[in-house]
């Protein structure tokens, strides 16, 4: 199981044009983003535009790469019929899905860090030392569960369907969670049922750092609770795959 | 009727319990019954080609004896438990035609992956020398030709001491000499005690290879027994003789025991069950054959002859039925 980890860390650094694309996308659209804010407060927060983007988009980042990545990279596994050969070894469904977090982990380090770096460099983010490092952690960390719920669509849709269905839970699961744009914008009923969605607590995790905080408990136990149930979705779906392709 | 010659079966009776055994298995996809009421035993030690035509249910048959895929009925048991418990065990490698390989790594660290995922696993070297791989571990697996790649999935599939190895149509992409070498591979796997089940259209192969050869025909045992059976049940001798003077079809498609009959010229070519018997009732017409020949049928003819007949059987049936 360990040798599984181990070779999908080593598949994901070699595979250079994804990682090349999926570390340069989010520190670019952040500072594409992030260009014109000024420093006004976004309204019901103390953050300005360049803070509330910076862990945004460092969070939409990680997310990109590990859903869509996990998501595409399933889709051919089980086409070329790789998944049924590891179906026929005594590998668990856990180790399996610990090995494609573990890959995506991998991707979407740099990424965060990229974002970190952009926004104290050009936007000119100052937070202490524990900030900094407690939102590339938190953010990375957090990076999990959308690793999870890749494998998961991974195995839940197949063929042709996995890119529409991605990209959907994709853009539906950043504009829900205010990856693109404050939800304190919009009326309260909407922030009431965005409170639940994992994006959003996803996001709230750095937030609440940069205005000086811990992040909040119920933040995270909402991602642990996701992490879990797409976590043992995507392994059971693994075990239970009978499908050819 | 030209259902299960149980020979081989019968010859192990006194055998120890069965490696593999299908009981009623039935498996459908949608209006296509890819496996009907199929009863097997497989027992320790033999060497069973899985022959057939294209769609006559072999690798839905090893799908369903690896536990990939679940019968709609039956009772279906790998060493007396379930395929997955089985596999979990390490006492089966599978090597399938459908089965990818993970691409971005090395043959090396693939072959290592499935050690690692080995409960009773070889050493690295071992495994890559008896799969003759030794001389591209180092090279990145999506970079390899269909042989190789070949070669590399029997590797997966004996990475340990497993008991009973599954290959579905394991030369497939390899040319003359590389099959040679990978039948080599497979007989010292059969020596060494193990049970190997392997899925095949090349009839040379069946024949050169197993003990045992399983004949499917949409989804059913068609024939059970050795190569040599199998030939002697579908009519297994060809009589070839030329013949002066105006040739009576008519009067030599009455002969005895004749399974067909061929004209081209003053050649005759003949399929009979019983040669001698054939042969003798030409002379009985006052013909005088030229060149005469007799000779055994290859297990490709047999088997031609086999399938062809029973679908000729199941057609007849089904016009019967209208």
């Amino acid at each position: 199981m360990t040798t599984l980890i181990k070779l999908e860390i080593i598949r994901a650094l070699r595979n250079k044009k994804f990682m090349f694309f999926s570390v340069i996308y989010p520190p670019a659209l952040y500072l594409i983003i992030a260009g014109g804010a000024d420093s006004t407060p976004i309204p019901g927060t103390k953050l300005d535009m360049g803070l509330y983007y910076m862990v945004s988009m460092a969070a939409f980042g990680a997310m990109t790469a590990v859903l869509l990545g996990n998501c595409e990279q399933i889709a051919k596994e089980r086409e070329k019929g790789w998944v049924r050969q590891l179906r026929l070894t005594a590998l668990p469904g856990r180790g399996y899905v610990s090995a494609k977090i573990a890959a995506a982990a991998t991707v979407s380090l740099p990424s965060i860090v990229l974002v970190l770096i952009a926004g104290a460099a050009v936007k000119g983010v100052r937070l202490d030392a524990w900030q900094w490092a407690a939102i590339a952690v938190g953010t990375w960390l957090g990076s999990f569960v959308f690793a999870a719920l890749g494998v998961a669509i991974g195995y839940l849709v197949s063929g042709d369907a996995v890119r529409p269905v991605s990209m959907l839970c994709y853009f539906a699961l950043a504009f829900c969670g205010g990856l693109w744009m404050p939800l304190t914008i919009l009326p309260q009923w909407v922030q009431n049922i965005a409170e639940w969605i994992p994006t959003h607590a996803y996001a709230a995790l750095g937030t609440a750092v940069e205005a000086g905080g811990a992040p909040h408990m119920k933040d995270i136990a909402i991602l642990l609770g996701y992490l879990l149930v797409f976590a043992a979705g995507a392994a059971w779906l693994y075990r239970k795959d009978t499908r050819k392709a | 009727m030209t259902t299960t010659a149980t020979t081989a079966a019968t010859a192990h009776r006194a055998a120890p319990a069965p490696v593999v055994s299908f009981q009623q298995i039935n498996k459908s996809y949608g209006a296509v019954r890819a496996v009907a009421d199929m009863n097997l035993e497989l027992y320790p030690g033999e060497t069973v080609a899985l022959l057939g035509p294209n769609g006559a249910g072999k690798s839905s048959t090893l799908d369903l004896l690896l536990g990939l895929r679940t019968p709609d009925s039956g009772s279906l048991t790998l060493f007396g438990t379930t395929p997955q418990r089985a596999i979990e065990q390490g006492k089966v490698g599978a090597m399938l035609q459908s089965g990818g390989l993970m691409d971005g790594v090395k043959v090396r660290e693939l072959v290592g992956l499935a050690r690692d995922l080995h409960p009773r696993a070889y050493p690295l070297d071992r495994i890559l020398e008896t799969a003759g791989i030794t001389d591209i571990a180092d090279r990145m697996v999506g970079k390899l030709s269909g042989g190789q790649e070949q070669r590399v999935r029997f590797a997966l599939a004996t990475a340990g001491a497993n008991d009973l190895i599954v290959l579905d149509e394991p030369t497939t992409g390899m040319d003359v000499s590389a099959r040679q070498t990978f039948w080599g591979a497979m007989r010292r796997q059969a020596d060494e005690g193990r049970t190997v089940l392997f899925a095949t259209h090349y009839l040379e192969e069946a024949d050169a290879i197993a003990d045992r050869v399983i004949v499917l025909q949409r989804g059913r045992v068609l024939a059970d027994g050795t190569s040599a059976e199998i030939k002697a049940k579908a009519g297994a001798r060809r009589v070839t003789f030329d013949l002066d003077g105006t040739i009576d079809r008519d009067t030599l498609g009455a002969l005895p025991f004749l399974t067909s009959l061929e004209v081209s010229g003053r050649t005759v070519r003949i399929q009979s069950q019983d040669a001698d018997a054939t042969v003798h009732a030409v002379y009985g017409l006052g013909l005088y054959p030229h060149n005469l020949e007799v000779a055994g049928l290859g297990l490709e003819q047999a088997f031609i002859a086999l399938t062809t007949a029973s679908d000729a059987t199941a057609t007849t049936a089904e016009e019967a039925a209208r």
